[in-house]
């Protein structure tokens, strides 16, 4: 949920005075595309992708003398000259929501984590909020299946399902309800832990809510036998 | 095609000992009595030779499960626990023996194919419970408490110097313990078709994970979606899977049998039809014919819709032993 659980905490960092060459080659070593760069306490002045780096350099267009012209020129520029200071950041007690929004909004990769002195703490990444929403719905979570049941009017108060299987011992781990929208109808997502579907089934439908068996699919529900 | 196979059953009583509690367990020793049931009834009984299973060893049970894993399985069952880890993993007194003895039936079916003369004019079935393609290392899962496919694998791989096998899984859920075993394993190949992890136990076989490290690319995870039928499983097989096989070029071959995903078996949205079992049959009969001639093991994981399961192993077994239907 917070950004502190799911940020890579202490990432690299570089000053202002290095040079861009050195910023570039920093990259390629770790994999990664976004350098947080920092003054002496650890705040942040700015950011620079390996984009605003692949700028700076002299475009393949040109001729030999002028790219050697360019390359000079940037080889002897810093990060501090080409570092993006428009940047917007987290803090640890920033939400999953607010990182998605910010991505959405602003078109970003990455986003750094400053503390309430605008020191970097850390750095929150797609990946990273890819790998936060995986783990929040349990994906890949081994021995878990997710069940959609499908809303009807007049079903029973959404306590009867929980406790229906609770009361049968059905472990769960997720439950998530989204409402009927326009023409979808609204649905109930469980993620059950268990390998006897046909007993999870059978449970739900008896405490009086509909599986919903995806379009394609040939069988019926244990219900209707 | 010689109709006239032998078909080597292993299977023994002591399987029925694993006791899962009744209710509404679906992992019943019915399960083997249907299957013998039908088998010892009907029109390949004249071929059928039953073989008592050995047990597995202390040192092949490690060849895939730390000791502590044989330990903590084997206290659970002397304190009179019911259940280990999960309440899917229901245990008996007796569960620890019969699943030694259920990780021991792979390893006799490998010695009977290898100490045989004339090995592909033989089928070997283990008629097995508890089955073990969802067990890992060190933990139980979905009725599985060892891993009798991997056992199996590396069983081959030891004892007679077969290094590259394929393991083949076409029960409805993903063998979630063989890909762990193989998963970095470049002289395995693991094969699965089974319901898409969005919507079935355990949650994995994603159809990019295609191995690790040296063991890119002997990982096939082919996930269907739920309702898929013959023509899919079948599409898969000729497109996909054959492919990848006769590229690996297997020296044997280990087929874990689930048959939960037929129509009627409740246990995955799967809806494959009785046939569709001789049809997988006949071609793992020809596959191995040309790569590992007579080395070839089949054995039960999943299946537990008692009315159809008798059928459907029958028709695998049919369709093995190159009849037509």
């Amino acid at each position: 949920m917070f950004i502190a659980d799911s940020m890579t905490p202490e990432p690299v960092t570089v000053s202002a005075d290095i040079s861009i060459a050195d910023a570039a080659s920093l990259l390629e070593r770790h994999h990664f595309r976004h350098l947080p760069v920092v003054d002496q306490e650890n705040r942040l002045l700015g950011m620079v992708t390996d984009r605003d780096l692949r700028s700076a350099s002299p475009s393949t267009m040109l001729d030999q003398d002028t790219r050697d012209q360019v390359l000079a020129r940037v080889g002897s520029a810093t990060v501090g000259e080409i570092m993006s200071t428009d940047f917007v950041s987290l803090s640890p007690d920033s939400t999953l929501d607010d990182a998605l929004l910010l991505f959405k909004t602003r078109a970003i990769g990455a986003l750094p984590v400053l503390d309430r002195q605008g020191r970097v703490v850390g750095i929150f990444s797609l990946n990273d909020m890819m790998a936060a929403y995986r783990r929040l719905f349990g994906l890949g979570e081994k021995g878990s299946v997710l069940i959609a049941i499908e809303e009807q009017s007049g079903q029973p108060p959404l306590g009867d399902l929980v406790h229906a299987l609770e009361e049968e011992n059905i472990l769960f781990t997720r439950l998530l309800r989204t409402p009927a929208q326009d023409s979808e109808a609204g649905m109930i997502y469980l993620r059950v832990n268990t390998m006897n579907i046909r007993r999870a089934h059978r449970v739900i439908e008896k405490a009086g809510f509909q599986i919903h068996i995806p379009h394609s699919s040939g069988k019926r529900s244990s219900q209707s036998r | 095609m010689n109709h006239g196979k032998q078909i080597a059953l292993i299977t023994d009583p002591t399987y029925l000992d694993h006791d899962t509690g009744g209710g509404e367990h679906p992992e019943v020793p019915e399960r083997l009595q249907v299957i013998t049931g039908q088998l010892l009834s009907g029109p390949l009984a004249g071929q059928i030779r039953q073989v008592a299973p050995r047990p597995a060893s202390r040192e092949e049970l490690m060849l895939f499960h730390p000791e502590s894993w044989l330990f903590r399985f084997e206290e659970a069952v002397l304190s009179g626990r019911t259940y280990i880890d999960h309440p899917d993993n229901q245990i008996g007194y007796e569960s620890y023996q019969v699943a030694i003895l259920s990780a021991g039936a792979g390893l006799t079916g490998i010695d009977l194919i290898e100490k045989e003369d004339h090995p592909a004019s033989m089928i070997t079935f283990c008629a097995t419970r508890p089955p073990g393609h969802h067990a890992e290392p060190t933990r139980p899962f979905g009725f599985c408490f060892f891993n009798n496919c991997v056992l199996a694998a590396r069983y081959w791989q030891q004892q007679y110097g077969r290094r590259r096998i394929c393991v083949l899984d076409f029960d409805a859920h993903h063998g979630n313990g063989i890909q762990t075993a193989f998963e970095e394993d470049a002289e395995v190949l693991y094969v699965s078709i089974h319901e898409h992890p969005s919507f079935s136990y355990p949650g994995t076989g994603w159809a990019e994970e295609r191995g690790l490290g040296p063991g890119k690319g002997t990982l096939l995870n082919i996930p269907l979606p739920p309702g898929s039928r013959d023509d899919q499983v079948l599409e898969a097989l000729d497109g996909m899977v054959f492919p990848h096989v006769r590229d690996f070029a297997p020296e044997a071959m280990v087929i874990a049998a689930g048959f939960d995903a037929h129509l009627e078996d409740d246990m995955s949205g799967l809806a494959y039809s009785t046939a569709l079992y001789g049809r997988i049959g006949r071609r793992l009969a020809a596959w191995s014919e040309s790569f590992c001639p007579g080395r070839l093991l089949h054995i039960l994981e999943g299946g537990y819709h008692l009315p159809v399961l008798g059928d459907c192993v029958e028709t695998y077994l049919k369709g093995l032993a190159g009849h037509e239907s």
